[in-house]
């Protein structure tokens, strides 16, 4: 589904991503995990294509189209969703005004009919009780007095209303209780964990991947995969820390 | 006209208004027509409904009911645009214990040449009414409106010019007696230049008075508001919102003052002046003034300028949203902070509407 090829990026001229290369079959979920400043982010905002975030050489392919060529909002629209590490407070447009704004949008692109009013309110709906997120926060703008985890949660429901083929997730475990934590990961597991989807967990903490068990597990250091394995390798990692293992 | 006699930028109140195209439209002659398309409100309340075309009444188009046609009782005024309106123009008076009045909507069409009218607004003890102006056409529509509310009385007033070129000039003088309430949002939304120039006085004892609006400007189109809202009585309330967009090379200008007199204690004044840059080359001037003498008020205000927030539209980039989709969605959500203060729900629709119009048509122009 993703083929991430020797891929090199820098942010104002400084390269962060140096030679990376990732295969994520449908139906796999990969965890990346490293240390501060390895590139975990980057690699998210890369794959997502925010501007700023300069590809400099490697390849990156989506169902076989060259993802790199498409705009942010087209990679959307093919089936990737980036889940925010620090979702972004909109003040003035409502959730469901957001959404309903994407779901037509990516439709529009797909050469799809537009969700009716009634059926958007259902879908959304079920989304957000899934997730305990009530109706009434749904009709508030988006994100603007959500907490940390209500956030995340919110993340969740875009994506389980958005329904992505690849989720790319970035942190959607940071700032998140014990509760919280449990919500969203079964939320990932729920929406995701299906034969034509994958997902790439960006994290840096074991305790997300003992309720979305990861099929590999890939330690990215200094700009590129050091090492990779199976749902061990997180284990490992937890005990004796990366300085070990991406050293 | 022969002689039109305007001020120069180098007159403080008109640095940043540019009044060359004036005389070249005061000197043509009027198309006449009128519109085919008439943008009055749909609202069950019903109400009077006028039409003027270059400034006369459309008899076949309007039904006046209670607004009076004719010689306007108004002062005369040394404003250098508004003192050319003359006597003949409407009327709204409105006794104490009127019966409902519904929704008074005037339109103002021009087609190409100059027209200058006053208005007078007068509303008696606790009496109330809501006005509508709407502005069309391509000339010059010069306007005066004189408006005094009495004891109690409520006005609420909305305009939105929607004029597709040439120059919009409304002046008003504003009188709010004890416990009145004045309302006044501007919308433009449309293609013309405007000048706004407003005096609103509150005169008695708890008087509330808003004045703001959504000024959107692109191409080479300037907007220009210049506001004085006097407190003269204690416990008075004024609010001034204005939220200005600047396209292109355009550039939008709000000089908003609040005065508040020796003896008006308990003044609860506020402003909020804030612009959007659409693109590095546009412009926005915000002068926000206070002058108070009175030593228990309070006087918050806020003036900033600022881009579309990056980090929002990567959010819904990543979400599937297109750029200019997205821009037209977070500019249409800055300007509703103005425009969702209209009490009217029919004129809030409507308003909302045109300004989501004016910012698709910012999407056609781009693709």
């Amino acid at each position: 589904m993703l083929n991430i090829t020797n891929l090199h990026a820098a942010v104002d001229d400084k390269p962060i991503l140096k030679g990376l290369s990732l295969s994520v079959n449908a139906g796999e979920v990969h965890a990346i995990m490293g240390p501060n400043g390895a590139g975990k982010s980057t690699l998210g905002y890369v794959l997502g294509g925010r501007e700023g975030y300069e590809v400099t050489d490697g390849t990156v392919t989506f169902d076989g189209k060259d993802l790199l060529d498409m705009a942010a909002d087209e990679r959307a629209a093919a089936g990737l969703f980036l889940g925010f590490q620090y979702p972004v407070e909109i003040p003035g447009v409502s959730n469901v005004q957001f959404l309903r704004t994407a779901m037509n949008a990516q439709r529009r692109a797909r050469g799809e009919v537009e969700i009716s009013a009634g059926d958007f309110l259902r879908l959304s709906r079920a989304q957000a009780d899934a997730l305990g997120i009530s109706m009434d926060m749904m009709k508030r703008p988006v994100n603007v007095g959500f907490s940390g985890g209500e956030k995340k949660r919110n993340e969740m429901v875009q994506m389980g209303i958005l329904d992505p083929k690849l989720a790319v997730l970035d942190e959607t475990d940071s700032g998140l209780d014990i509760d919280a934590l449990r919500v969203v990961g079964e939320g990932i597991n729920r929406i995701m964990r299906k034969p034509d989807k994958a997902v790439l967990l960006i994290t840096h903490y074991q305790r997300l991947l003992d309720i979305v068990q990861p099929d590999f597990v890939h330690v990215l250091a200094g700009g590129r995969i050091v090492r990779s394995g199976g749902p061990e390798l997180a284990h490992e990692l937890e005990r004796e820390g990366y300085g070990a293992i991406a050293a | 006209m022969t002689l039109l006699a305007l001020p120069s930028n180098r007159e403080e109140s008109w640095r940043w208004s540019d009044l060359s195209a004036l005389p070249e439209i005061a000197a043509r002659q009027p198309q006449g027509g009128v519109p085919e398309r008439l943008p009055w409100l749909d609202c069950a309340t019903g109400g009077p409904r006028l039409l003027f075309v270059d400034g006369r009444l459309v008899a076949a188009e309007s039904n006046p009911g209670i607004v009076g046609i004719g010689a306007v009782d108004i002062a005369p005024s040394d404003h250098a645009l508004a003192r050319l309106v003359g006597h003949e123009g409407w009327t709204l008076r409105l006794a104490s214990g009127h019966a409902p009045l519904g929704l008074v909507q005037v339109i103002h069409a021009s087609t190409g040449a100059a027209d200058h009218l006053p208005a007078r607004i007068e509303l008696d003890v606790d009496a109330q009414a809501s006005v509508v102006e709407t502005f069309l056409g391509h000339g010059w529509t010069n306007r005066l409106s004189e408006i005094t509310l009495y004891k109690g009385a409520r006005l609420m007033l909305a305009r939105r010019i929607l004029s597709e070129a040439g120059y919009v000039s409304l002046a008003d003088r504003v009188t709010i007696g004890e416990g009145a309430s004045f309302t006044l949002t501007t919308l433009a939304a449309g293609g013309a230049d405007t000048r706004l120039d407003g005096e609103v006085r509150l005169a008695g004892d708890a008087a509330y008075a808003e004045a703001g609006g959504a000024l959107l400007a692109r191409g080479r189109q300037r907007h220009d508001a210049n506001l004085v809202v006097r407190h003269e009585q204690p416990h008075g309330v004024s609010r001034q919102v204005w939220r200005s967009v600047a396209d292109d090379q355009a550039t939008c200008s709000v000089a908003a003052r609040v005065e508040v007199a020796r003896g008006a204690q308990k003044t609860d004044g506020e402003q909020s002046l804030k612009g959007l840059l659409l693109s590095r080359t546009g412009t926005i001037n915000s002068k926000p003034e206070l002058e108070i003498f009175a030593d228990d008020v309070k006087c918050a205000h806020g003036a900033t300028v600022g881009e579309l927030n990056r980090d929002a539209l990567f959010y819904f980039a990543s979400r599937g949203v297109p750029a200019e989709e997205a821009k037209a969605l977070l500019t249409g959500a800055f300007v509703a902070d103005a425009l969702e203060r209209i009490g009217e729900e029919a004129a809030r629709e409507a308003f909302l509407q045109d300004a989501g119009a004016w910012l698709a048509g910012k999407q056609a122009d781009t693709e």
